[in-house]
C-alpha cells in the first residue's frame, strides 16, 4: 500500500492534520537507506502534548547525533484519525518518513504519566505489534520505555522488552551502541536483551518472574537470567554540563501546549517533599552552569524563531547562582525582544523586582502550592512553607497591582482531617480579607494524594473514592467567598492513576481489558471513562482498593523493589516515621540527610 | 518612510495542511530565525505587522499567497528573500519579494480569488465538460448548502453571482475545474460551496477527500 497517498487522503477529513504530517522546521531528515538503527521515540498522548515536552527534544537531538541512527516521533493518532486509519486499514507511522512503525528497530515509548498506558497499548496495536512481550518474533521492534512511570514498570512489565531507567541521554546511546552489536552477530533476540541488561539502567522484565503468597502480598521474585542483576540502578548523568541541551528544537507547524524555548536548569530537589515522586526519583540536584544555559537559551532561540523562553527545573529559584542568572536572562531577552517566563518562583522580593520587569503577571497570576491547609499537616509532608509567608507575599502582589492569585492543595494526605480542610478555606478567607481594597481573583486548586513509589509515603492508603468526593463537596460548601473559585481533579482518574502506579504484574490484566474495552487518552476528563475501567478491573479478577488504599507495611515486598533509584528503604521509613509525629526534614542543601544517593 | 514589503510565496507538500492563523505564527518565528525585526503595532497589545492577503483554507495548495510586512530598517528585496528562504520549512516556497505598495493593505483590497481543482473521475465518466460548465453557468440560481455561524444546520443560499468564471477540461481520468470567485471583505465564496454544487449538478460522486485545491491568483482593486 502507497502510504503517503492514502494517507493524504485521510489528512482531509480529520482535525488538525498537521498533528501528523511532520516536515516542521528543524525536524531531521536522513536516508533511511544509510541507516542501520531505526529509532522510534512514541509519546504516548497527542503531538501537542508530546511536542511540548523538553525530554523528547532532548532524546531526538542524542539519538540523532549519531552517525548511522534516525530517530523519528510518534504520537498516538486522536480519536477521528484512529477509527480511520483502522477502516483504512494504514498503519501507525513515523512524523518523518511515514515509515510503518512495526518496521523500526527500537521503538522507546515515554511513560510520563500512568493515565497513558492505555495510549501505549493502542499504538502498539496500531502498528500491527503485539502489546505482550512474549508474542513479538524476531522481526520485531524491540519495545522500549523509559520515565518517571518506569521506576514502577511492572503493571506495564508484560508489554516491553526492556526498561531504561534514569537519566537517558547516555543511557540511550549505550543501548543504540549494544544494538548494533548484536545486529552484527546474527543472533536472536534474546541474546540482545542478555547483554543489554548489564548496561546501568537497563531493566528487562521477562528475565523476572514475581511470585505471590496466599494473602495477595509478594512472596519473592525469581530470577531467570543470572547475569540480570538482583536490583537495577537507575542510570544517573552525573555531569549535566557533559551534555549540550538540544539547540535546533523542532518548531511545530500548529499551536501545541507550550510554544517557546526550554532550557533546562538543574535536575533534581533537595526539599524532600514526601509525597513528591519526582523529588526523590530525580536526586542528587546537579545543575547546568549559567554560562551553559544563557548561552544554550541564546542558541536555540535563534535557530526556533520562538517568542518566548522559559526554564525548566522542580523549583526554579533553587538554582545556586539564580539572581544572576535571571538577570542575565532578562537583558539577553530584552535584546533579542522575546519573553521571559520564569516558573514556579519561590516569592520574595528579588522575584518580585524580576517578575514586575518581564511583566509574567500580565499573562499568569502567581502561583503558591501549599498542599495542605494546617501547619501540622504541612509539616507532615514535609512542604516548608508557611501561612506568613503566604500572606506577606500575596498582599505585596496586591499592592504591586496582581490581579489573581492560584492556590495549590491536596487533598487525602496521611493523617488528613476535616481541619485540615477546614485550613484551606481559612487561608482563602484571610487572603480575600487582606485585599479586599484591591480587586482580587482567587482560584483554589484541589489534587487528590495519589501515593507513588519510592517515597516516604509509597505505603500509605489512598483515600477511598467516597471520601474523595466528600471532601470535595466540603469544600466546595466552605469555598463560597465572594471572588473565590474552586476546581478539582477527577477522583476517578485519581483513583485509577493509584492503582496503576503501585500495580504489579497482576494490574497488566485489567490494563489491557480496558484498552480492549476502548479506553484511551485517559488522562483527558473527556476520554476517561471510569465505568469501563472499573468492569476491566472487576472481570480481570483483580481489585483496584487492594492497590489504591490499602495500607502496607514495611517489610512487604514492594512491586518495585526490583528497581534501585539510589534513595534507600531506610530512608524512606524514617520520613514516613518522622511525618507521623508531624516532624519536619530541612533542605538537604543544609546538610546532608543520608538518603544513600551520595554513597 | 516605512519599510513594508510584500513576499509571493507558494505553499504546497504537507505545509498545505496548516491553518492561515498557523501560516502567520510560522513567519512570525522565520522572520526571528532570519534575524529580521518586524514592527509592532501601537497600543496594549502590539503584535507585529505582518499579514496574508486572503487566508488560505486549510488543504488547499496555493501557487499565489501574498505576505505583506514591515520591517525596522530598510534592507534590499533580494537580501529579505535570500535570508528568509532559508528560514521557511520544506513546503513554503518563496517566489519573489517586492516593495509594499502605499495606501490600503492587500486585506483591504482582495475582490476576487482563481483556484484549480482537480476532480478524479469514475471509470467511464464520459461527457463534454465545455457544454457541462456553461449549462451550470447558465443556470438562474445556483443553490448551496452554507453552514450557518451559530446552529449546526445548514442552509440553502444562492451563489450564482459571486461565481465570476467557471471552466473545465478533461485530463487523463481528471476532470479539471477552473474557477474564479468572490473574495475578500466585500464578498466571499468559498470553494467548498461551489464545488459540491457543481459535483451535484455534473452527476460526480468522487468523494471530497480525492480532489486537490489550488489557488492560481488573487484579484485585487487598485
Ligand atoms: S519542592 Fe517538594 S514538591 Fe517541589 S519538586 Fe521539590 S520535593 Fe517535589
Amino acid at each position: 500500500m502507497n502510504i503517503e497517498y492514502e494517507f493524504e487522503k485521510l489528512l482531509k477529513r480529520v482535525e488538525k492534520p498537521a498533528r501528523y504530517t511532520g516536515g516542521e522546521v528543524n525536524e531531521v531528515q536522513k536516508d533511511p537507506g544509510n541507516c542501520s538503527l531505526r529509532f522510534g521515540f512514541a509519546f504516548p498522548d497527542m503531538y501537542e502534548i508530546g511536542m511540548s515536552y523538553l525530554g523528547l527534544q532532548v532524546l531526538y537531538s542524542v539519538l540523532n547525533e549519531r552517525d548511522g541512527t534516525y530517530c523519528e516521533r510518534v504520537f498516538a493518532p486522536a480519536p477521528d484519525m484512529e477509527s480511520l486509519m483502522r477502516e483504512r486499514g494504514v498503519p501507525l507511522f513515523t512524523l518523518e518518513t511515514k515509515t510503518p512503525v512495526r518496521e523500526l528497530d527500537i521503538l522507546g515509548f515515554t511513560l510520563q504519566y500512568e493515565l497513558s498506558y492505555t495510549n501505549v497499548l493502542n499504538m502498539l496495536s496500531l502498528a500491527g505489534i503485539p502489546v505482550f512481550a512474549k508474542d513479538r518474533g524476531e522481526g520485531m521492534p524491540f519495545v522500549v520505555g523509559g520515565g518517571p512511570c518506569a521506576f514502577n514498570p511492572e503493571p506495564v512489565a508484560g508489554i516491553f522488552d526492556a526498561f531504561l531507567i534514569g537519566d537517558g541521554e547516555e543511557a540511550v546511546v549505550k543501548l543504540c551502541g549494544l544494538y548494533e552489536s548484536w545486529k552484527a552477530s546474527g543472533e536472536g533476540k534474546a541474546s540482545f536483551l542478555e547483554a543489554a541488561c548489564r548496561t546501568e539502567g537497563v531493566y528487562v522484565p521477562s528475565f523476572y518472574e514475581p511470585c505471590y503468597l496466599e494473602t495477595g502480598e509478594i512472596g519473592g521474585v525469581k530470577k531467570l537470567f543470572d547475569g540480570a542483576a538482583d536490583r537495577v540502578k537507575k542510570s544517573v548523568l552525573w555531569d549535566l554540563n557533559s551534555t549540550v541541551p538540544p539547540e535546533k528544537c523542532i518548531v511545530p507547524l500548529i499551536e501545541t501546549v507550550h510554544d517557546r524555548a526550554v532550557v533546562e536548569t538543574f535536575r533534581g530537589c533537595t526539599r524532600g517533599c514526601r509525597f513528591c515522586q519526582a523529588g526523590m526519583i530525580y536526586r542528587p540536584v546537579r545543575e547546568r552552569s549559567s554560562d551553559s544555559i544563557i548561552g544554550s537559551a541564546e542558541r536555540q532561540l535563534k535557530a526556533t524563531g520562538h517568542e518566548e523562553l522559559s526554564l525548566l527545573s522542580l523549583s526554579t529559584s533553587d538554582h545556586s547562582e539564580f539572581e544572576p542568572l535571571a538577570t542575565r536572562l532578562m537583558a539577553m531577552c530584552k535584546e533579542n525582544n522575546v519573553s521571559l517566563s520564569l516558573p514556579s518562583l519561590r516569592l520574595d522580593s528579588f522575584s518580585f523586582k524580576a517578575l514586575g520587569e518581564i511583566g509574567g503577571y500580565k499573562k499568569s497570576g502567581l502561583t503558591f502550592a501549599p498542599e495542605a491547609g494546617t501547619q501540622r499537616l504541612r509539616d507532615v509532608i514535609n512542604k516548608n512553607i508557611t501561612e506568613e509567608s503566604i500572606f506577606g507575599s500575596v498582599s505585596q502582589a496586591a499592592e504591586l497591582g496582581w490581579g489573581t492569585v492560584k492556590l495549590y492543595f491536596m487533598v487525602g494526605l496521611p493523617t488528613e482531617t476535616y481541619e485540615d480542610l477546614d485550613g484551606i478555606a481559612e487561608i482563602a478567607r484571610r487572603i480575600m480579607e487582606a485585599c479586599r481594597k484591591g480587586r482580587m481573583k482567587l482560584t483554589v486548586s484541589v489534587s487528590n494524594f495519589v501515593p507513588k513509589a519510592h517515597t516516604p509515603f509509597q505505603w500509605e492508603a489512598q483515600d477511598a473514592y467516597e471520601d474523595f468526593v466528600s471532601k470535595h463537596d466540603y469544600l466546595k460548601e466552605k469555598l463560597k467567598i465572594k471572588g473565590v473559585s474552586f476546581s478539582y481533579h477527577d477522583s476517578c482518574m485519581s483513583v485509577v492513576e493509584a492503582a496503576l502506579a503501585r500495580g504489579d504484574r497482576r494490574v497488566t490484566a485489567a490494563l489491557v481489558n480496558a484498552w480492549e474495552k476502548g479506553c484511551r487518552f485517559d488522562a483527558w476528563s473527556e476520554h476517561f471513562n471510569y465505568s469501563l475501567w472499573k468492569e476491566a478491573f472487576e472481570e480481570a479478577g483483580v481489585s483496584m482498593g487492594y492497590y489504591a488504599s490499602r495500607k502496607r507495611k514495611y517489610d512487604e515486598a514492594l512491586p518495585w523493589d526490583v528497581i534501585d533509584c539510589l534513595v534507600s528503604k531506610e530512608y524512606l521509613i524514617t520520613e514516613n516515621e518522622k511525618s507521623k509525629s508531624a516532624e519536619t526534614t530541612e533542605d538537604c542543601r543544609q546538610g546532608c540527610r543520608q538518603c544513600g544517593i551520595n554513597t | 518612510m516605512r519599510n513594508k514589503y510584500v513576499i509571493k510565496l507558494a505553499k504546497g507538500g504537507y505545509l498545505k495542511y496548516i491553518s492561515h492563523l498557523d501560516m502567520v505564527r510560522l513567519f512570525k518565528s522565520a522572520f526571528k530565525r532570519a534575524g529580521i525585526r518586524l514592527t509592532h503595532s501601537q497600543g496594549f497589545n502590539p503584535h507585529p505587522r505582518l499579514s496574508l492577503a486572503q487566508p488560505l483554507p486549510l488543504g488547499y495548495s496555493s501557487t499565489c499567497e501574498l505576505l505583506e510586512f514591515e520591517i525596522s530598517e530598510d534592507m534590499k528585496p533580494a537580501e529579505i528573500l535570500d535570508k528568509m528562504r532559508q528560514a521557511v520549512p520544506e513546503g513554503i516556497k518563496l517566489l519573489g519579494c517586492g516593495r509594499a505598495a502605499e495606501g490600503k493593505s492587500l486585506a483591504a483590497r482582495a475582490v476576487a480569488a482563481s483556484y484549480e481543482v482537480r476532480i478524479p473521475l469514475d471509470a467511464g465518466f464520459e461527457c463534454d465538460f465545455g457544454e457541462l460548465c456553461e449549462n451550470f453557468m447558465k443556470q438562474e440560481a445556483i443553490p448551496a448548502l452554507k453552514r450557518q455561524k451559530k446552529a449546526d444546520v445548514k442552509k440553502e443560499t444562492d451563489i450564482k453571482g459571486m461565481i465570476r468564471e467557471l471552466q473545465g477540461e478533461k485530463v487523463d481520468d481528471n476532470l479539471i475545474l477552473y474557477i474564479k470567485v468572490d473574495a475578500g471583505n466585500r464578498s466571499n465564496l468559498s470553494p467548498e460551496l461551489l464545488i459540491p454544487a457543481f459535483a451535484s449538478f455534473a452527476g460526480i460522486n468522487t468523494a471530497r477527500e480525492e480532489m486537490d485545491v489550488t489557488r492560481t491568483g488573487l484579484y485585487f482593486l487598485r
